[in-house]
């Protein structure tokens, strides 16, 4: 059982090194700037169709969707529980963080989820959070990132979004990182839990996306390169653990050309 | 004389090695006092124009939240305060600037003046929007530093009665004994940097025209 999940593993990790070192010989055309980030995008013109699709998905089925979510599911249900998806993907965090060398980022996300757990009634109430013991949310993306490797070429994933090969593959690491998928994969249980949470991260996520994606939306004239810009940003952000004196943003000249 | 006798000190139990050492020691001390003076006299003011750009933020939010916040006042009246506020509070011209990028230079004299101008409408209309969504939300500037040459980054949070608060960093620009906002930074994503994205695809799908966004901005 255990064996051909691991055959999985070694073949996304497989596939996922011959990719990045493939993505890192493109070409400058390729190469677009955000601020001072490089972003090597090769696959635009699919990447193009993908987030088209998924453009038209969101706006007729997705965001009425959750609209709908937000009607019926009242604020306090919704909150619960996207803290108990975060205490459940806790122990990925406090793995990705150890991975990184972030010591103290481990201890506060070990502080932080006993607290909910044992006090927040199993992680239904962000109790740590209320104390003022706020946590990253750390993916093997970002350890990726801290470890040195770049982003790779540039991903629409189908449903989901902006992504990258290094994220992307992250992303399926992380999935194997986690215990409860592990738990799910047991025999005495059933598989459709991990399923199920996958469900409801994705619904949380993509709620808590959809006020930002509808703006940038509705201000931006190519919201393909709007999406990839913000990605990249929001990326960096992350990787750097946004210490509250890190953004910056790029530099502005002080033009005398006008 | 303090000094001097620590060096001599410092000479004394360290042996030749530390001889060059103080040489150079007292080559600095006697420099000192003018050079520091004048490094104590730029520190100074550079803090306090870091501390008036953290006012000027702050000032600015008042304002907005005054108008925003104002049930008794027309919709008309709150739009005509927001496009002044934002006229004098934000560079348009360095945002425009930025925004367009290398294409600037390919622009011709009558295109730039009427981007200038679309441009400072666009913003207007956008920012309108996002904080027409004023919620009472508390606005708290917690910190300000001196960034690059020229800027200062007044960071501030968006805390709501509940949930996650958000990070906004103001890139403020101290000119001519005026402040004013060239970036907004939302958890780390600059809004500079990505309408400079916006509308470089736009200018490098038309196949390099900048009528191309002129045609966008138009609209």
């Amino acid at each position: 059982m255990f064996e051909g999940k691991f055959k999985k593993l070694a073949l996304s990790l497989a596939l996922g090194c011959t990719l990045l070192i493939g993505g890192c010989s493109g070409s400058n055309k390729d190469t677009v700037y955000v601020g001072d980030i490089e972003v090597s995008d090769p696959f635009e013109g699919a990447n193009r169709v993908i987030s088209d699709f998924n453009q038209g998905f969101d706006q007729i089925i997705l965001h009425p969707f959750l609209e709908g979510y937000r009607f019926i599911v009242p604020k306090p249900a919704r909150t619960g529980l996207s803290n108990l998806l975060t205490t459940l993907q806790s122990p990925v965090s406090f793995a990705n963080q150890l991975l990184q060398g972030d010591l103290d980022g481990a201890v506060t996300t070990l502080e932080k989820t006993t607290i909910n757990v044992f006090v927040g009634a199993g992680g239904l109430f962000d109790v740590a959070g209320y104390e003022g013991i706020t946590v990253e949310k750390e993916d093997f993306g970002q350890t990726l990132a801290v470890w040195g490797l770049d982003h790779g070429p540039y991903f629409v994933v189908p449903f989901l979004g902006p992504s990258s090969l290094r994220d992307y593959s992250g992303y399926v690491v992380d999935s194997f990182m986690d215990p409860f998928y592990w738990w799910a994969n047991n025999d005495a249980n059933d598989e459709k839990w991990f399923y199920g949470k996958t469900a409801a991260n994705y619904l949380v996520l993509r709620e808590s996306l959809m006020d930002v994606l509808q703006e940038l939306e509705a201000s931006s004239f190519d919201y393909y390169a709007s999406v990839r810009s913000t990605y990249y940003q929001n990326r960096a952000a992350m990787v750097s653990d946004r210490s509250p004196g890190d953004f910056s943003g790029s530099d502005i000249p002080d033009y005398d050309d006008f | 004389m303090k000094n001097a006798l620590l060096i001599g000190l410092c000479a004394f139990t360290l042996g030749s090695a530390s001889s060059v050492m103080a040489s150079q020691i007292t080559i600095s001390e006697s420099s000192k006092s003018s050079s520091a003076h004048s490094l104590l006299q730029f520190v100074s003011s550079d803090s306090q124009i870091t501390k008036g750009a953290e006012n000027f933020v702050i000032n600015m939010a008042q304002r907005g939240i005054d108008f925003l916040s104002d049930q008794e006042i027309s919709q008309e009246r709150r739009t005509k305060e927001f496009k002044k506020l934002l006229e004098t509070s934000f560079d348009m011209k360095t945002l425009a600037r930025f925004s367009m990028g290398r294409h600037w230079r390919t622009a011709t004299d009558k295109q730039k003046k009427e981007y200038l101008a679309l441009f400072e409408k666009m913003i207007i209309n956008v920012y309108s929007r996002r904080f027409g969504e004023y919620e009472g939300q508390k606005f708290d500037v917690r910190q300000s530093r001196p960034e690059g040459k020229r800027d200062h980054i007044v960071t501030s949070y968006i805390v709501p009665e509940e949930g996650q608060e958000v990070q906004v960093d103001w890139r403020i620009r101290y000119r001519s004994g005026k402040y004013k906002v060239v970036d907004v930074i939302v958890e780390g994503v600059s809004m500079a940097v990505t309408q400079r994205s916006d509308f470089s695809a736009v200018i490098q799908r038309g196949g390099g025209k900048v009528s191309v966004l002129l045609d966008h901005l138009r609209k």
